[in-house]
């Protein structure tokens, strides 16, 4: 490397008290701020020692006399695990003794049944390796032919390995299966007990921690799939929330940003409205659910009112508090022009407050999005939050993590598109001539086609 | 102080100034102030802050308004432009009783008062457009006014992107174009640079030159208010009262080496001896420690 005697910037510290970094150094750690969690999140995941408590069951097996029932996918506790393969060992065993010793516990036709039980316990298997579809995997003579086909060596697990000690059984049984008849026949199944598949899993996560790659095919699944036409589709969910959002915040600044505005220039709305509004906001919204259900019956009225009663107070005391900070000598100055009152509201308060009314909207539309969960638990459950409530009882919280996520998607980028529209709302203010455009602001622009928004500069004429 | 140029009276005035001021004496009165009071009432009971006080102000007079911090300046120019209620007495504005702030006096504050969200353009038109006019006359008048405080080039700026003179020179046009009968101006350039005042202040003069306008002006710099002015109200404070309504004997046209005449330094003598009497801050009286060791002596 020759010596450079260009002159070169200094670049600031990582660690400067209150300086600003470079842009490359912002970039990388906003980009670090995203990838860090994520990153934390698939270490969690994917390495085997790190916090895996549970035992997912890839095969599971039904207990002679017990009523749990563990099927594929199911979350065992690592404890636990051993002793349920032990017993499941023990009844194979009992079984093997039994048919040596030549002794027939059951017979006919609940020896059958209990023998095609075992047979669909491989299920999970050929599906998870891909040998069968799920509706495949429901006709049993599919099944049968991926017994076959495993005894026989040809079909070799590649994502779920079944243990030799599974093979070993696997060939036993298909010795009984085969003697009786090559394809299924239900009602040639043998009648000696089969021996049954020794359940088989791997470390896990705890169940309400599934790995980014679950979420991220569940998600997909979710969004893409048909749905019955009874219910909704995701996207229809994910409209009726966006419309309970919408519809409850626009009703709250159409009603509470005038009064807001009243109360910050005129002391009497102040004392009229504002004591009321400070106590009233102390009771939680959703106390009143019940009630909004009463009054606006179960559909979607209750939970527009429910976003609005969670808004609307605040933004009365935000709004008029905003009003307040407007800088009293633009009304002096106003006044000595001659502006009377009404002139004075239009021309001097309303576009004085509007950037900082405009930031505070952002603000207080996030609140709502907080709301709309509430919200659509009242009366007849509705749109994201009833799929993450259903999904969430059956513990599927691969289903519940995608929709999560979306809706903090979904405030996050409106909020950013607002925040880089600020400046074309109003040129006027300081900080829009000084901040460079944002990731987002720069994918809008380029949406929008920027010449539209470019207004000629003639300072300089 | 003047122990080493023998200054001369500053009530000696030149024949021109002396036929100046008969002159003004002889325009009609624009301002009339009789007996004016403020006051405010606290727990401690009541606090005057200015004690009734009277006084005249005459068509196109420059009039600046001086006194120690205190002294109730900024509220009597507030009283007078309608922006603060008069506890006492009234104020005649060319003979009828003017109250609550109105187009007819306008106002430069301090403090940078133009709408951020409006060009300057625009800003100059506010008070024509809230006062009834409006269409391109409105645009075109505005235009005008900006170029007499030379800011022609800037009519589609915002605020934002103009110096602190110039925003103060957009204040000064967007009082204007209301054509108001009189213009209070409170320390308008005191948050200006020294450079950037004295500018400011020679603007001032032409503007004042060129328009129909009485200027009542609020200032503690006393250069300033000498060179300005045709009079200086000199006020004292707890309560405020008049202490002196001072004749400039500097005549006109005013330039800045004016500063250093005799007649200047005589009224800045006189001005200083009001405000800052006798005043026992003399570094004699403090108690000498040193911190560190001082080897040369700088005396």
């Amino acid at each position: 490397m020759k010596n450079s005697s260009q002159f070169k910037a200094p670049t600031t510290p990582w660690f400067a008290v209150r300086k600003e970094l470079s842009a490359k150094r912002r970039s990388l750690l906003i980009a670090a701020s995203f990838i860090l969690p994520i990153l934390l999140w698939s270490i969690v995941s994917y390495t085997p020692f790190i916090w895996h408590p549970d035992i997912k069951l890839e095969i599971s097996a039904d207990r002679e006399n017990v009523t749990t029932v563990f099927t594929a996918g199911n979350h065992l506790s690592k404890e636990y695990f051993p002793g349920f393969v032990e017993a499941v060992e023990a009844e194979n065993s009992e079984i093997l003794a039994a048919r040596a010793s030549g002794e027939s516990t059951t017979s006919g036709f609940r020896a059958r049944r209990a023998n095609l039980k075992i047979l669909r316990h491989m299920a999970p298997v050929a599906i998870a390796n891909g040998w069968l579809t799920r509706e495949e995997a429901e006709d049993d003579s599919q099944l049968y032919q991926v017994w076959q086909g495993v005894a026989e060596g040809t079909l070799v697990g590649s994502k779920v390995k079944l243990s030799d000690q599974n093979i070993a059984l696997i060939k036993r049984n298909w010795e009984l299966l085969s003697a009786k008849s090559p394809t299924f026949v239900s009602k040639s199944l043998p009648e000696t007990p089969l021996e049954k598949l020794v359940p088989q899993g791997r470390p896990a996560n705890p169940v309400y921690l599934p790995a980014p790659h679950e979420v991220v095919i569940q998600g997909y699944h979710d969004f893409t799939q048909e749905t019955d036409p009874d219910k909704p589709s995701m996207w229809q969910r994910y409209k009726h929330s966006l419309r309970i959002v919408f519809f409850g915040f626009m009703l709250s600044a159409l009603v509470g940003v005038p009064i807001g505005i009243l109360c910050g220039t005129f002391d009497f709305f102040s004392k009229l409205f504002e004591p009321f509004i400070d106590f009233f906001r102390y009771m939680p919204a959703p106390a009143f659910s019940t009630l909004l259900v009463a009054v606006f019956l179960a559909h979607d009225a209750p939970k527009i009112a429910l976003v609005f009663l969670g808004t609307f107070f605040q933004m009365v005391l935000v709004v008029s508090n905003t009003t307040r900070q407007l800088d009293a000598s633009l009304i002096e100055a106003a006044q000595t022009l001659g502006a009377k009152t009404f002139t004075m509201i239009r021309r001097v308060i309303i576009p004085g407050i509007t950037p900082n009314l405009y930031n505070d909207m952002r603000i207080l539309l996030g609140w709502s999005w907080t709301w709309l969960v509430i919200a659509e638990l009242i009366g007849v459950k509705s749109g994201l939050t009833e799929f993450i409530e259903t999904q969430g009882r059956w513990r599927n919280f691969d289903s519940v993590f995608p929709i999560i996520i979306m809706i903090g998607v979904t405030g996050f980028v409106t909020d950013q598109i607002l925040a880089s529209l600020r400046k074309y709302f109003f040129p006027w203010t300081p900080e829009s001539s000084e901040k460079k455009h944002g990731f987002i602001g720069r994918f809008v622009l380029w949406m929008l086609d920027r010449k539209v928004y470019d207004t000629p500069k003639n300072g300089k004429a | 102080m003047s122990d080493i140029i023998e200054l001369p009276s500053y009530k000696e005035q030149s024949d021109s100034v002396r036929a100046r001021f008969a002159d003004i004496y002889q325009r009609p009165i624009k301002l009339e102030v009789k007996d004016v009071s403020k006051s405010f009432n606290t727990a401690k009971g009541q606090i005057d802050v200015l004690s009734p006080i009277s006084f005249n102000v005459h068509r196109r007079e420059f009039i600046s308004v001086i006194g120690p911090s205190g002294c109730g300046k900024s509220t009597l120019i507030r009283m007078l432009a309608g922006l603060e209620t008069v506890s006492g007495g009234q104020f005649l504005l060319d003979g009828k009783e003017a109250s609550g702030p109105g187009a007819d006096r306008g106002m430069v504050f301090q403090g940078y008062t133009l709408f951020p969200w409006l060009t300057v353009k625009k800003n100059v038109m506010f008070g024509l457009e809230v006062n009834g006019h409006s269409g391109t006359s409105v645009e075109q008048e505005a235009m005008q006014w900006i170029e007499l405080v030379g800011l022609g080039h800037a009519a589609e700026s915002y605020p934002s992107q103009l110096s602190g003179g110039m925003k103060q020179r957009v204040a000064i046009a967007r009082a204007l174009a209301n054509q108001p009968q009189i213009l209070f101006m409170d320390e308008p350039f005191g948050a200006l640079d020294p450079h950037t005042r004295s500018q400011m202040q020679s603007h001032l003069l032409q503007i004042w030159h060129n328009v129909d306008v009485t200027i009542m002006f609020v200032t503690h710099d006393l250069d300033e208010a000498i060179y300005l002015s045709d009079r200086i109200l000199v006020l004292k404070a707890n309560p405020g009262e008049i202490q002196e309504f001072i004749e400039v004997p500097v005549p006109r046209p005013r330039t800045p080496e004016q500063m250093l005449s005799p007649e200047f330094l005589a009224t800045k003598q006189r001005l200083e001896e009001l405000i800052h009497p006798k005043e026992h801050t003399s570094t004699q009286d403090l108690p000498i420690v040193r911190m560190t060791s001082v080897n040369d002596n700088v005396e």
